[in-house]
Formats: C-alpha cells, structure tokens, sequence
C-alpha cells in the first residue's frame, strides 16, 4: 500500500495516526477467510438441502419417467429402461388430455377471478373513512392460515347435496325449493372446485395489490381530482397502469400454483364426478400411489406440468421484460 | 378522496358481501361441528341447530373413549383420528423443526447473497426463483422413491427435511432485501472494533432484521403446519401422520359424518389462524416482499 498523499497543512504526525488507522483493519481482516470461502461455507446447509430435496429429484423425476417403475420392480430395485414408453402413454391417454384440459380451464377462471377480486378488494380496504373496511382487511389474512386440506372439507360440507350449509342458507331465505347439488353436477363441478379454491389463494393476491397501492403517489389523485375526473376515470388512467406489473406478477405466481391444484379436488370431488375434475396433480398423484402404483408414468405426467408451469412461467417472464423495455 | 352518502353506502354493501365471502366457510364449519349427526340430518333446511353440543370435540380429544349422544347412530371412530395426540404432536414437532431449520439455513444464504459479491451467489438466487414454479408432485414423486429405498419412509425427520428444503428458497427470498438494507456501515464499525465478517453479522445485522425473521418463521410455520401432499406422501402410519393427513384420511370414509370432519378441520385450523392474527403485521410485509406461495 503507498503512502497517504498528504493532505495542505496536515502535519506528519497526523498523516501517520490516519496511515496507521487506515491500515489497522486490513491487517486485522487478512486473518478472516475469504469472501468467497465464508460463501461456501455459510451456503452448506442450504446447498445440501436444496440438492436432496431440489436438485436430486428434478433429475430423478426425469430418469424414472424414461423407466418403467410399477409396484413389482419397487420391490426388485431394478427399473427397465423404456425410452418414451411412458410419455406415449399419457399423451395418448384421453384422461390425462381431459386432466390438462381441466386444469387450463381451473387455473384460467381462478386466476382471472381472483385479479379482479384482488384489485376490488385492496381498492375497498383502501377507503380508511369507511369504518366496514377495516373490518374486511382485518378478515382478508385468515383464509392464508387455513389448511388447504381443511378448507377443502369445509366446502365439501357446504356443497353436500343433502346436509349442505349452502343448501341451508337459500331455504331460509326461501330462494331454493329443491337441493343444489353444487359440486355433484359434472358441467358445474369444475367451477365449484375454483371458489374454495380463490377463498384460500385471495389473500396473497389482495396483500400484492394493496402494497402496490400505497406506492401509487398521491399527487397523482389530487392532479386527477383538479382536472375534474371521475372515480372511474382515476382507476382507468392512474391506478389500473400502475397496478399492472404487480398484476402480471400475481398471473405469474397464482398460474403456476393453480396448474398444481391439489388439495381441493383431493377433499371435495376426488377427481369426480365421473372424470369431471380430473386435474393434472391428481392425475400424477392416482397414477403413482394408487393401484397399480405405475410411478414412471406419474412422473412421466409430472414432469409435463412441469414443462407446462416453465413455459408459461418463461413466457410471462419475456411479456414483462418486453413491457419494460 | 370525497364520498357522498351514497358511494359511502355502496362502499359498506361492498364490504359486508367481502365480510360474508371470507366468514362463510368458517360460520359453517363452526355450526357444523357444534351439532350432532342426528340434528345434521334431522333438519336439513335451517342454518342454526335445533340443539348445540361439544360432543364432536369431547369424542376427538378423548380418542373416542369419551362417548357423547352423537355416539347414537354410529359406533366408530376411525383409528387415526383416535390417535389425534400423535397427530398434533407430529405436526407440532415437524412446524417447529422445520422453522428452526429454514431460519437458520436462510438466514446464512440471504447474508451471502446480500453482502458477500460473489458471481455464484447471484446463481443461488436464481435458483430460488426458478424453485418456485416447481409444481411440488413433481419432487414428491422421486422423493418416495428415494426415500423408500433408503428406508426414510414414515419419518417425521424425513418429512422436516422435504419441508425445509421446499421452505428455504422463500427464506432467501425474504430476507436478502432485508439484510442488504440493513446500513453496511453498521457492519463496517463493528468489524473495526474487532468483529470478523460473520460475527458482525451475527452481532448487528441479524439482530436488526427481527421483523424479516418473525415475518419469514410466522410464514413458514403455517405452511409447515398446513402442507399435506408432503406427509401423505412420504408417511402412512398412523403414529408418524401429521392432522392434515389424518384430515386426508377421513375423506371417503362414509362413517364419519360432517359434524366431526368440522370440529376437527377447526382443531387443525385454529393454530395457524391464531398465529397470524397475532404476527398480522409481519406475515403482511413477508408476503408483500417474497411473494411467497398461495
């Protein structure tokens, strides 16, 4: 290290004292590991875990799809390798072309539903002078807390044909005289599988907006306000263009968890009825751990939702990136 | 903003039909599991029931020693649900655990992605990006399989590791913002008055992010707690499930009626809703920063 240049009037002896300081810590520092090694070092734990539970079975789904792994060769340890064998199958299954096809229509109608939901609702508890919102943002976290499985039951019970509480509540209200059988009926079933499913994921969804929200600069409003525009007005033009990255943000993470619906269909139709709601998971799910436990189509199927999740995921990925620039 | 009566009017209308949306299920789930079976199928037509009992929860907490009148019609109780302290304590044990793990693993990644500039690092973020968009069958599927031929089948600890594993990308997400907004020259002085690199981390940095960490452990404990296609997956016995397992298990079964699916849908519920009306204010801020998971 060169000598401190030193500074107009400074005397030597305080040019030494700065020197020494300036000094002082490197020395100090040279004991310590490199960044580089205490970056190694302090990412064991995670690189470990991510490699068992990440890493390791990407690359294992992919090679038990090449291979015919059913309950016989399980129990053998040894897997036949069958090249495409298992992608043949599904694709020229129609049932796993029905559960693609459910799931588009599932995620698409949730998806769409809950930005608008979302945006409606951030947009209601935004208004602090109405003392009823505070209740609804007070109530918005909840469904997050509520165990996917749970609320799958409970919908199951508010659908029931015969005992349902949704049943219920239109007798009382004299609206109904006949049971609707809200998740047994084949053309409907899908649709009813997306409400509980929007009740649980909202939250998310409204936290995103709402946070977006309190970033939109209120200048902006009071500029709108004196060039006389309405509330309508002041969502289209101001609030709607500032919300859109946040909205593409929410279309990118809810479609890629919705593509993998599970626990819903798992409590309240179980795929049924008949193959109404057969959707892409519970296809893989049945596949691989139910008679006759044919694992290397299971994870044949998952790793085509998977292919599905990345292109849509790389896709919106490019739209917004295109936005930007 | 000014609002006349009217907007205001609409506004509360507005509210109330998003009040009635987000307590509907939980109203009836309460109601469900405050009757018997008998009174379930008695009146089919009215909300409220003709008579209100704790049975549901007595049988349940009791392990089905404890017979109440909803005992009238149906003399069975399924055996994992008679085994309900397991289950709990499974969960417990595994939510905890897996929170433990994920903040301290997290905790050590999002420090070397935040401060250290190293060119693979930024590689561990991209990583935990793109684990995001795997759907988690796809994991589950091999990890069966490993796990069987290893023997880690029907193991809380196997179930914590896939769960902290599946968690930890989220961590790093959360807290790298967190750590690099923390001052670095905080950092800087501690480590002039002695502090090596990790222990002025330790020491300054990570003290200063309570709120990332509470916001993270609150987030990852109620999905922890909540997950099913993990624990259905890798375990079967009824010793080592978790209570959404033996939530899972009861569907299908037609012995068990909605009275005692409701009361414990809500034994499983109340700990994580409990947990974030308490932690609200941080479970906010770590959803709005890591967009975690829905």
């Amino acid at each position: 290290m060169g000598r401190l240049a030193r500074p107009a009037g400074a005397t030597a002896e305080i040019c030494d004292e700065l020197h020494s300081l300036a000094r002082k810590p490197r020395t100090r520092f040279s004991n310590e590991p490199s960044a580089n090694l205490l970056g190694v070092v302090m990412n064991i734990p995670t690189l470990l875990t991510l490699a068992l539970v990440l890493a390791y079975p990407i690359s294992y789904a992919a090679y038990l799809s090449f291979h015919k792994v059913a309950l016989a060769e399980l129990r053998r340890g040894i897997f036949p390798f069958v090249a495409f064998d298992n992608y043949r199958r599904i694709l020229s299954d129609p049932l796993f072309i029905l559960s693609l096809k459910n799931t588009l229509v599932f995620s698409a109608v949730s998806v769409t539903a809950e930005i608008v939901l979302a945006v409606a609702i951030a947009l209601l508890i935004d208004q602090r002078q109405v003392w009823t919102s505070r209740i609804t943002k007070f109530l918005i976290l909840i469904p997050y807390a509520v165990p996917p499985i749970a609320n799958g039951l409970i919908w199951a019970f508010m659908y029931n044909f015969n005992f349902g509480f949704l049943n219920r509540i239109l007798f009382t209200l004299g609206l109904i005289h006949e049971p609707i059988n809200w998740a047994g009926n084949p053309s409907t079933a899908l649709l009813a599988l997306t409400v509980p499913y929007i009740w649980r994921t909202l939250p998310f969804a409204i936290l995103l907006v709402h946070a977006a929200l309190q970033g939109i600069n209120p200048e902006l409003y009071e500029a709108a306000d004196i060039d006389g525009a309405g509330a309508l007005q002041r969502f289209w033009h101001i609030t709607l263009p500032l919300l859109t990255p946040i909205i593409v943000v929410i279309l990118v993470l809810r479609t890629s968890f919705a593509f993998a619906v599970f626990e819903e269909v798992l409590a309240i139709t179980q795929g049924g009825p008949g193959d109404a709601t057969w959707v892409a998971a519970w296809y893989a799910y049945k596949k691989s751990f139910a008679p006759p436990f044919d694992i290397g189509v299971g994870a044949a199927s998952a790793y085509v939702l998977a292919l599905i999740v990345g292109a849509i995921a790389i896709a919106y990925v490019k739209a917004i990136y295109r936005r930007i620039a | 903003m000014r609002t006349t009566p009217t907007t205001r009017l609409a506004l509360h209308g507005a509210n109330l039909l998003a009040i009635a949306f987000f307590l509907l299920p939980l109203i009836a789930a309460i109601l469900g599991a405050l009757q018997s079976e008998k009174s379930l199928q008695a009146s089919t037509r009215t909300v409220l029931p003709p008579e209100w009992t704790l049975d549901n929860f007595r049988v349940i907490l009791s392990g089905g020693t404890q017979k109440g009148a909803i005992f009238e019609q149906v003399t069975y109780l399924p055996d994992n649900v008679k085994k309900i302290y397991f289950a709990l304590a499974n969960s417990a044990v595994i939510a905890i655990t897996v929170t433990l793990a994920t903040l301290v693993f997290a905790s050590l990644s999002a420090y070397t992605v935040a401060r250290l500039r190293l060119r693979w690092v930024a590689w561990l973020t991209n990583l935990t990006v793109f684990a995001r968009f795997v759907p988690l069958i796809v994991l589950m599927i091999p990890l069966y399989v490993t796990f069987r031929q290893f023997g880690l089948l029907n193991s809380i600890w196997g179930v914590s590791i896939a769960e902290t594993g599946f968690l930890l990308p989220y961590g790093i997400l959360i807290l790298a913002p967190y750590f690099a907004a923390v001052p670095r020259e905080l950092e800087e002085a501690a480590r002039i008055d002695g502090c090596t690199r990790f222990t002025a981390f330790l020491r300054v940095t990570l003290p200063l992010s309570k709120p990332a960490l509470a916001s993270y452990g609150a987030i990852v404990f109620i999905i922890a707690w909540n997950d099913l296609l993990i624990p259905l997956i890798l375990n079967n016995r009824a010793e080592v499930m978790t209570l959404p397992v033996v939530i899972a298990s009861l569907v299908g079964d037609v012995h068990v009626f909605h009275n005692l699916m409701m009361a414990i849908c809500l034994l499983a519920l109340t700990p994580s809703v409990l947990l974030i009306v308490l932690l609200r204010r941080f479970v906010v801020q770590g959803l709005a920063v890591g967009g975690v998971k829905g």
